[in-house]
């Protein structure tokens, strides 16, 4: 409870009212786009008789054909995989590598260490349209000679390009995450003889569980959404670099594309129903946008 | 027991020392290098080498004189941050306030519809919106304004330039950005003594006085921190732009800001100019550094960093 | 087993001196109590013990055995913390096989140690739970017997009762005293609650702004307070104080005239001092209705606490607070007499707030 249970429902009424008007744009865009994709025509305009209810575009889509005329095949499931797997590598990455330096700036006194915070902070605020044009270049001069190996290069490049972006910010979150947890937990570890790499694996890391997943979360939806770094890096198209072809192409049905644009948006649903409590609490620390 | 530390450290470090080195540092200097080749197309094996000191800055410079393109490149980001800024901040207050006032239920629905913007993919956001700012008769606000005979002809909105095209992308963005504000507020407003709101409540206060008298004071701090880093995040955004610019939906001068002219310079559609582009990140660059110093200044984070506990 | 001495200890937090000069000994199977206000350096002193922090300057040891750049896990120490610190994520079994599992015990020797130090506190049937399943008494006990598996030389305890709820701490007070006692082990035991102190420890260390004021038995202590400080911090409620001038062979105690105590009359004629404070604690006096011979004043307030009352008195502005038995009755404003017990009377120099007895020390 946050203010008395007594204040005036009127007004409480007047304000759900407002807030509901303010969202009806994003509530009304989001919806169409679901519903265009069980529809034979986009139905953007509002218009009850464009509405012809079909399950044709998800066949289609599933099967992995893009037009309902003509023959342009794409193996949909492979687009989604790609997509998963640049989500999951950089999940791994930014978690592994931010579940280390935060507990380190949380809890350990180094020289430098403030620095490096600041310089974190700094980070996190760079341009990172002025990183990429040199991301690139390292990636041009480092890529394979050999034919085979394009391709798991490109990823492990685009999963550690996007990750890099992630750190900063996450490293802050982990260490905020590490600073709530009592000193006494610590210090009774050291005292019974363990190492601080032992505290960190077998006392820490259970303790700030809920922060090392919301970390996790944040982190795949980060490579999940990303359309800049695959679109630039990773040879193999995802769902969004399918959109984005997509879009104003001749052949393309459109409907079919709003249903590629839900399927791509489904995980963060699932997400947004299962987690909300942790997102919402742990969003605070730090986002960019 | 240093040597001890010493590689606790390097464990703890390292990856994250290896990670910044790979994709910042390197990176940086590799950019501020490539300002100063004349690098076309990406054709490493040809421009690589060929150095040409301060040229592309100077033809960033006289570009800014005398480009219109260019000078429309830097009104639209002058305005399209102004008045992103000003939307995120106000209304993620807005929003924060509204939700505060009302029963936790409804306040956490309306709390993830609007952080929805920002967690969806960008491809699937923009698609939304490029639907609903569509240039013909399937876009959703054309059709609205049609069907209350407010206009007769679609318009498309993004290609009226330069206010059509900067109230669409203000407005992406805008959605977008709110969320921060609201997040960062909310968090604040839960950190406010709630025996405070009580009291006020119970001496007769109304909701409005409640909000201007005690809590809008209380989060002076947050309001800077918001403005702040919310400043930095605009001036350096730049995918949904990209889509929507790429899309057709919206003019491609008054569509563009500095951040999605560098990438789109360097990485986009025709003629590439990685040169060029890279002294325009140059110069995007230096105005962030200097604005993430001032901004960390200014909201005094050192105060914020506590130092360890213990001496082992 | 070991003694612990503390020599000359200085711990500086940037530019806040926690500790100035602590020196104290510690002997074998010793209960020795910290007390002191929070925020007095007690904490902090144990936890230099315990090697978490380390001195700016000074020695530690235990017996012979210089440990102060050893680090925590080499010292051999339990300690108990004010929030027990169980781990949330492990059952009692595991916390309490904790420290052996990292010294790389065999298993079945964890068994064994973690069997008998679960059934010397009774808590051998909890073993399975999870510290969130088990009552503030039962984690209480956890804690205990996870800094008691590995048989540590010193046990110490950062007020591990400040978390239990009135009644059960009297209980467990009784209990921790006796455990010391049989497994002989030296105690030290931070709290800032003065009867936990007297009730428990053989001797006490009375600190306050990172000094020590005085080391005695409780008795010493309690009845020969070397500060004011040390007096009032003692005792529930604590001793009177009130400011009186000498005029040998008198004491002027706000305006009433009392002998100056027979113990201290040699003293004072020594010391030549003029302003001294007058203490003596409230169950030291008497009061009497009406004019007579002590400190003459009126009945402010009276408490009635069952076996006793406590009664206020208002002596010309200066108040003070004696016990007095059941039954008696006062009304408010009443005239009355302190009379105090001269031999239990303290005077201590009004300048520095030593006890005159201690003042040339």
């Amino acid at each position: 409870m946050k203010d008395v249970e007594t204040r005036p429902k009127r007004y409480e009424r007047v304000i759900i009212l407002a807030l509901l008007l303010a969202s009806l744009p994003l509530i009304l865009g989001f919806s169409l786009l679901t519903i265009s994709s069980l529809s034979t025509n986009m139905v953007t305009n509002l218009d009850p008789d464009s509405f012809h209810s079909t399950l044709e575009n998800w066949i289609n889509l599933f099967k992995g054909k893009i037009a309902t005329t003509g023959g342009i095949r794409v193996n949909i499931w492979r687009i989604t995989l790609n997509t998963l797997v640049v989500a999951l590598g950089v999940a791994g990455v930014v978690t592994g590598i931010s579940a280390l330096a935060g507990y380190s700036l949380s809890r350990i006194d180094f020289r430098g260490r403030k620095i490096l915070m600041v310089l974190l902070l700094i980070l996190h605020a760079f341009p990172g349209v002025a990183l990429i044009v040199g991301v690139y270049l390292l990636y041009r001069l480092t890529f394979p000679q050999s034919h085979d190996l394009v391709g798991l290069y490109s990823f492990i490049y685009v999963i550690l390009a996007r990750a890099a972006l992630e750190i900063p910010m996450s490293i802050w979150l982990m260490k905020g995450f590490f600073d709530t947890i009592p000193w006494e937990f610590e210090w009774s570890g050291i005292i019974d003889g363990a190492s601080r790499i032992t505290v960190w694996r077998k006392i820490m890391l259970p303790l700030i569980k809920p922060g090392v997943l919301a970390v996790a979360l944040f982190a795949f939806l980060a490579g999940w959404q990303d359309i800049i770094y695959v679109r630039t890096f990773l040879i193999h198209p995802t769902l969004a670099t399918f959109i984005e072809a997509n879009i104003e192409a001749e052949y393309s049905h459109m409907p079919l594309i709003a249903a590629a644009g839900t399927v791509y948006l489904l995980p963060t649903i699932i997400f947004f129903i299962t987690a909300q409590q942790l997102l919402l609490q742990s969003y605070s620390g730090g986002i960019k946008g | 027991m240093r040597k001890e530390k010493l590689r606790d450290l390097s464990f703890f470090l390292s990856p994250m020392v290896l990670m910044v080195l790979l994709f910042y540092l390197v990176p940086l200097i590799m950019t501020i290098y490539i300002s100063m080749t004349r690098m076309k197309n990406w054709n490493v094996e040809r421009y690589l080498t060929e150095f040409v000191g301060i040229y592309n800055y100077e033809r960033l410079f006289y570009m800014f004189q005398h480009d219109p393109t260019f000078k429309a490149v830097i009104m639209t980001t002058i305005v399209f941050v102004g008045i992103t800024l000003m939307i995120n901040v106000f209304g993620g207050l807005s929003l924060a306030l509204a939700t505060f006032f009302i029963n936790e239920r409804a306040a956490s629905s309306y709390r993830l519809l609007w952080l929805l913007p920002r967690m969806s993919p960008i491809a699937v956001y923009s698609l939304v919106w490029y639907y609903f700012f569509h240039g013909s008769e399937i876009g959703t606000l054309n059709s609205i304004l049609m069907s209350l005979g407010l206009i007769s002809e679609p318009i498309p909105w993004g290609q009226v330039t330069p206010w059509g095209a900067w109230s669409v992308i203000i407005f992406v963005n805008g959605l977008v950005g709110v969320s921060f504000g609201m997040i960062v507020f909310t968090s604040a407003l839960n950190q406010i003594p709630k025996e405070l709101v009580i009291a006020a409540r119970v001496d007769g206060a109304s909701s409005w006085q409640i909000s201007k008298r005690i809590l809008i004071p209380m989060m002076k701090w947050h309001l800077l921190y918001v403005l702040t880093w919310q400043f930095l995040s605009l001036l350096t955004t730049y995918p949904h732009l990209f889509l929507l610019v790429e899309w057709d939906l919206v003019n491609r001068d008054y569509g563009t800001t500095l951040a999605l002219y560098v990438f789109n310079t360097a990485f986009g559609r025709g003629e590439q100019d990685q040169g060029l582009a890279a002294a325009a990140a140059v110069v995007l660059s230096i105005i962030g550094v200097i604005g993430g110093f001032v901004t960390l200044k200014v909201l005094q984070f050192e105060k914020m960093m506590k130092k360890p506990r213990g001496d082992f | 087993m070991v003694k612990v001495i503390l020599d000359n200890i200085t711990k500086r937090f940037d530019d806040f001196a926690a500790l100035k000069g602590v020196t104290l000994e510690i002997t074998d199977k010793e209960f020795m109590a910290l007390l002191g206000p929070s925020g007095s350096g007690k904490s902090t002193l144990l936890y230099t013990i315990a090697g978490i922090y380390r001195p700016t300057s000074g020695r530690i040891y235990f017996d012979d055995r210089d440990v102060t750049d050893v680090p925590p896990k080499d010292r051999n120490v339990g300690l108990v913390f004010q929030n027990w610190a169980l781990y949330p994520h492990m059952k009692v079994f595991d916390n309490i096989a904790f420290p052996l599992e990292l010294r790389k015990f065999p298993k079945e020797e964890i068994a064994k140690k973690v069997k008998e130090v679960a059934e010397m506190l009774r808590i051998e049937t909890l073993l399975n739970r999870y510290p969130w399943q088990l009552s503030g008494g039962q984690q209480q006990r956890v804690a205990i017997a996870r800094a008691l598996v590995k048989e540590p030389d010193v046990l110490l305890l950062d007020e591990p009762l400040s978390n239990l709820d009135a009644l059960l701490r009297l209980e467990v007070r009784a209990e921790l005293k006796r455990l010391q006692k049989e497994l002989g082990i030296t105690a030290v035991y931070v709290t800032h609650d003065q009867a936990e102190a007297l009730a428990m420890a053989d001797r006490i260390a009375v600190i306050k702004e990172g000094e020590i004021l005085q080391v005695g038995d409780p008795d010493e202590v309690y009845y020969k307070p070397k500060y004011r400080f040390v007096g009032g911090f003692l005792g529930s409620p604590p001793m009177n104080f009130l400011d009186a001038e000498v005029q040998d062979p008198y004491l002027d105690v706000y305006g009433n005239r009392i002998l100056i105590p027979i113990q201290y009359r040699e003293l004072v004629k020594k010391l030549g001092v003029r302003k001294v404070i007058l203490g003596f604690r409230p169950h030291d006096a008497e009061v009497v209705r009406g004019v007579a011979e002590g400190l003459v004043g009126t009945v402010y307030s009276f408490e009635p606490l069952g076996r006793e009352q406590i009664v206020t008195v208002s002596v010309n502005g200066a108040s003070l607070k004696v016990f007095a038995p059941e039954g008696e009755h006062f009304t408010f404003g009443e005239q009355v007499t302190v009379k105090l017990r001269e031999d239990r009377i303290i005077l201590f120099d009004k300048k520095t707030e030593k006890a005159l007895e201690f003042l040339e020390e």
